[in-house]
């Protein structure tokens, strides 16, 4: 591309190439459109300046700048967020990770490896192939998203049911402080004294600072590995099913729920030999040494099929099983085959209310005339019911506002919260004072400030305080034919 | 310009098709190598659907995103909405002929590789320099390439396949359709050549944008090749965009002759008796070009067939794009250095695994854009008849 040689009229603009070089850092009309989005639907202001710093030093240095001119900004990876985490208010400047892609250094004695946030989640645990290793969060978009996003969301995934979410993942993290300085919390070497700010920044949704170097804890790959898909004519008896398995002390690797309308849409693509006709399929994951794999199994199958499952089938290779998730994990990206844009919830419900809540989920799409597909980590009772539509039609927009406010509050009627894996962001905001007291969100609030007195570091999100940018109201004004 | 007229036509609903959920992005080359939005397939389709507005004037920046894409179009095997990414690539590209002009070296590359004679000419130049070392090793044009190329000429033999030879290929690597040519006996199919006659079938023209000129290449090999019988082809960019003749000329004609392209490995799978098991001495690591990957779905018939012979070693990209790219390593030389880059980490993985070991890529794109980064590569078919004339000197 010819280089824009016009003089270079901003003093920020001047400053943070300076600081990086003019091919990492730009104000180009097409980055800036590009970086006011991510996986979500949600919309905020319009990125400022993009930056594509490589190293701490120059992460930091992005910081510096942004503290002298007093500008606020905002930290994004790979862009996969659910929830406008990385949807940038008013015109931040952008700091990108994703040219922090370097796996520094791998532990296997600790099991410990040190990655630079930008590295994509799949490619570390591809890399330690024949190892006998892996990074256990599996969150569904784990192909694209990057580790630096696992730690801002503490994302979970289907295996994260038996391992653990994010947090209990990491031992150690180098973070770039609103103020500039570089400071590391935890320990790759074991756990530290006084108080975990390393467990207070994971899940920091980018409101604290910028993980720039992290060390991941590695999980042994399990001795022997089975995976279930099973099938109901009823969604209601597949979420018993999942209910009387953890009550029966089983804890699978992995429990999945898909509904029909979601197996229509992934099958095509995933070519899993998920069954059409069934009303719901479950996946189940057991892990660990292989008598007790098949007695798992065996207790599964006589659990589904006491609770109506129509078929049991167990995967006989890794290629078969590799399908089965290729499936689930693709759910969200072949929505489009159904209709062009969906709304994504995250909540998470007691799991014995499973049954009753989904229930009501379809019964709140059914009244506003919605489609709803769901397809959720059942095990933990986190739901992700889908509101799909087409946002051009008018008056669609609405109805999906009122029907997603809906499903939240029956989900926190049954004792439920507001997100399970896919952070507060912009999204959830507006919802955080029916979870919280006034005196609960002050105190996180302090806790905030702690780090980033100026309120700098991603303003605008998480806590419902200051103006809020993003609403899904800002939906509603969209030119036709235009993507939300 | 009138207002109401948009630049560029893109199809809504292919647009429309895609979510935004990113699953895309680390199966595009150049958002590998650059951590850049703007050069990601979901990036670059948001950035299309911008000029849905009647008022669109693109900037060098919007014009460079769309530049950049290499068209390996991995992206549409990642993407589980089946979002037509090719398509509106290639749609956006014709467009861009009104807002941009090609680079010089692009256009008269493209301008030679259509007229035959006149590839014969530069190819003697170019190979005579080659001789007496004044032409240095390049990323789009192989070493060692005849003096006196492009020989194969016309031949038809009724109902019978013909191998499509197309343009460079004739010209500079004749020992590949000699290798062809060599299977097809082995096999006891007797075939005919398309040669120079026909020429060209206008893949790098129409992901070039030229689709004008595309339109009339394609329309005179449909014209001059036989009307009956299967066209064998052995480069994948070539083959896969044959076989899309009949989508992008929509003629039933056109429709007709696409029915009949197979890659060559394709149709000598299906088609012929595969020799037994040997005894295995060779590994070989398979590159598979992204236009038979991505687009034809027709890799695994490469693998079928060299698998009597040698042990297939796959690489652990995923198909992800060498960076070859037809004339992508010509008009984006740092990009597709960059994207090689990737590539060789990728081969030398599976060196340190295996050791040394040939590399084969059923398109001569891939070949020589791997062979300038020093490595030994060998279309699939080169490798097969050594092994089918080895077995068959022993009896």
């Amino acid at each position: 591309m010819r280089k824009r040689r016009q003089k270079i009229t901003d003093p920020l603009l001047e400053a943070l190439i300076s600081a990086l070089d003019e091919e990492r850092v730009t104000d180009g009309a097409s980055a800036r459109l590009l970086y006011s989005k991510d996986g979500s639907v949600m919309e905020g202001g319009r990125a400022g300046i993009v930056c594509f710093p490589e190293t701490t030093e120059e992460v930091a240095k992005c910081v510096e700048i942004s503290k002298k001119f007093d500008c606020e900004f905002v930290t994004r990876g790979a862009g996969t967020g659910l929830a406008g985490g990385s949807v940038p208010c008013n015109d931040p400047i952008v700091i990108v990770t994703t040219r922090m892609n370097k796996i520094l250094e791998v532990d296997l004695e600790k099991r410990v490896a040190w990655v630079q946030p930008g590295v994509v989640n799949l490619d570390l645990s591809l890399s330690l192939r024949g190892t006998g290793f892996h990074f256990a969060p599996d969150p569904s978009s784990q192909q694209a998203c990057t580790i630096g996003g696992n730690v801002a969301n503490n994302s979970g995934g289907p295996h994260c049911l038996a391992y653990g979410v994010t947090n209990s993942h990491v031992a150690a993290i180098e973070v770039v402080l609103p103020d500039a300085s570089v400071v590391e919390f935890g320990s790759s070497e074991g756990e530290m004294c006084g108080y975990d700010l390393r467990g207070v920044f994971v899940g920091g949704e980018g409101t604290l600072g910028i993980a720039t170097r992290i060390a991941v804890r590695l999980t042994e790959d399990p001795p022997a590995v089975a995976t279930l898909l099973l099938d109901f004519s009823k969604i209601t008896e597949a979420a018993e099913t999942v209910s009387a398995i953890i009550a029966n002390g089983i804890l699978p690797a992995a429990l999945e729920l898909m509904d029909k309308n979601v197996v229509a849409a992934v099958e095509p693509f995933a070519k899993a030999g998920y069954p059409l006709d069934a009303e719901a399929v479950l996946i189940a994951e057991v892990d660990g040494l292989p008598d007790g794999v098949s007695k798992e199994i065996e207790k599964i199958t006589q659990l589904a099929k006491v609770n109506g499952a129509r078929q049991v089938r167990i995967a006989t290779d890794q290629e078969e099983r590799e399908r089965i998730w290729k499936g689930r994990k693709s759910a969200f990206g072949a929505i489009a085959k159904i209709k062009p844009d969906y709304y994504l919830h995250d909540t998470v419900i007691p799991r014995r209310r499973l049954a009753e809540v989904i229930e009501k989920v379809y019964d709140i799409a059914e009244k506003y005339e919605l489609l709803v597909m769901n397809v959720f980590h059942a095990g933990d009772g986190n739901l992700h019911p889908l509101l799909v539509f087409d946002a051009r039609i008018p008056g669609t927009l609405e109805k999906v506002r009122k029907a997603g406010e809906e499903i939240v509050a029956t989900s926190l009627e049954a004792g439920g919260v507001l997100s399970g894996e896919h952070g507060i962001g912009l999204e959830k905001q507006r919802f955080m004072t029916q979870q919280f007291s006034k005196r609960d969100l002050e105190a996180q609030d302090a806790l905030r400030r702690a780090f980033d007195p100026d309120n700098r570091s991603n303003p605008h999100k998480v806590l419902p305080t200051g103006a809020s940018c993003g609403e899904i109201d800002s939906l509603k004004e969209i030119p036709e034919g235009v993507w939300i | 310009m009138k207002t109401e007229e948009k630049l560029f036509s893109l199809n809504p609903e292919d647009l429309n098709a895609c979510v935004s959920c990113g699953l895309c992005l680390p199966y595009c080359p150049t958002y590998r190598v650059t951590g850049d939005e703007r050069m990601s397939p979901r990036g670059r389709i948001s950035l299309m659907r911008m000029s849905e507005h009647t008022d669109f004037t693109p900037t060098l920046e919007w014009i460079n995103s769309m530049d950049t894409c290499v068209q390996c179009r991995g992206c549409e095997t990642a993407c589980p909405s089946s979002v037509p990414f090719g398509d509106l690539i290639s749609d956006t590209k014709k467009d861009l002929e009104k807002v941009r002009k090609l680079p010089i070296m692009v256009r008269s590359g493209l301008f030679v590789i259509a007229r035959p004679s006149l590839l014969k000419v530069v190819t003697f130049f170019i190979a005579s320099l080659q001789k007496v070392g004044l032409f240095k090793n390049s990323t789009y044009i192989p070493s060692g390439i005849p003096v006196f190329g492009n020989k194969f000429s016309t031949h038809f033999s009724s109902g019978s396949p013909t191998l499509f030879t197309g343009c460079v290929m004739n010209a500079w690597t004749p020992w590949v359709h000699k290798a062809a040519l060599k299977t097809l006996k082995f096999f006891g199919v007797t075939s005919g050549v398309s040669g120079n006659k026909v020429g060209c079938c206008g893949a790098l023209h129409e992901h070039s944008g030229l689709r004008r000129d595309f339109r009339k290449m394609a329309e005179k090999v449909i014209e001059m090749m036989p009307d009956s019988g299967p066209v064998l082809v052995n480069s994948a960019g070539c083959g896969a965009i044959l076989k899309d003749y009949g989508t992008l000329l929509g003629t039933d004609e056109a429709k007709q002759f696409s029915e009949r392209v197979f890659d060559i490995h394709e149709w000598l799978v299906i088609n012929c008796q595969m020799p037994e098991k040997r005894n295995i001495k060779e590994k070989i690591i398979v590159q598979d070009p992204c236009h038979l990957r991505h687009v034809q779905n027709s890799h695994h018939y490469v693998r079928d067939l060299l698998n009597p012979f040698v042990e297939i070693v796959e690489l652990s990209d995923e198909g992800l794009c060498c960076g070859a790219g037809g004339v992508f390593s010509l008009a984006q030389n740092k990009l597709a250095t960059e994207i090689r880059e990737l590539k060789t980490d990728s081969l030398n993985a599976v060196f340190e695994e295996i050791g040394e070991a040939r590399i084969v890529s059923a398109n001569p794109g891939c070949v020589t854009h791997l062979q300038a980064k020093g490595f030994e590569m060998k279309h699939p078919l080169e490798v097969l008849v050594e092994h089918l004339s080895e077995a068959d000197a022993q009896g």
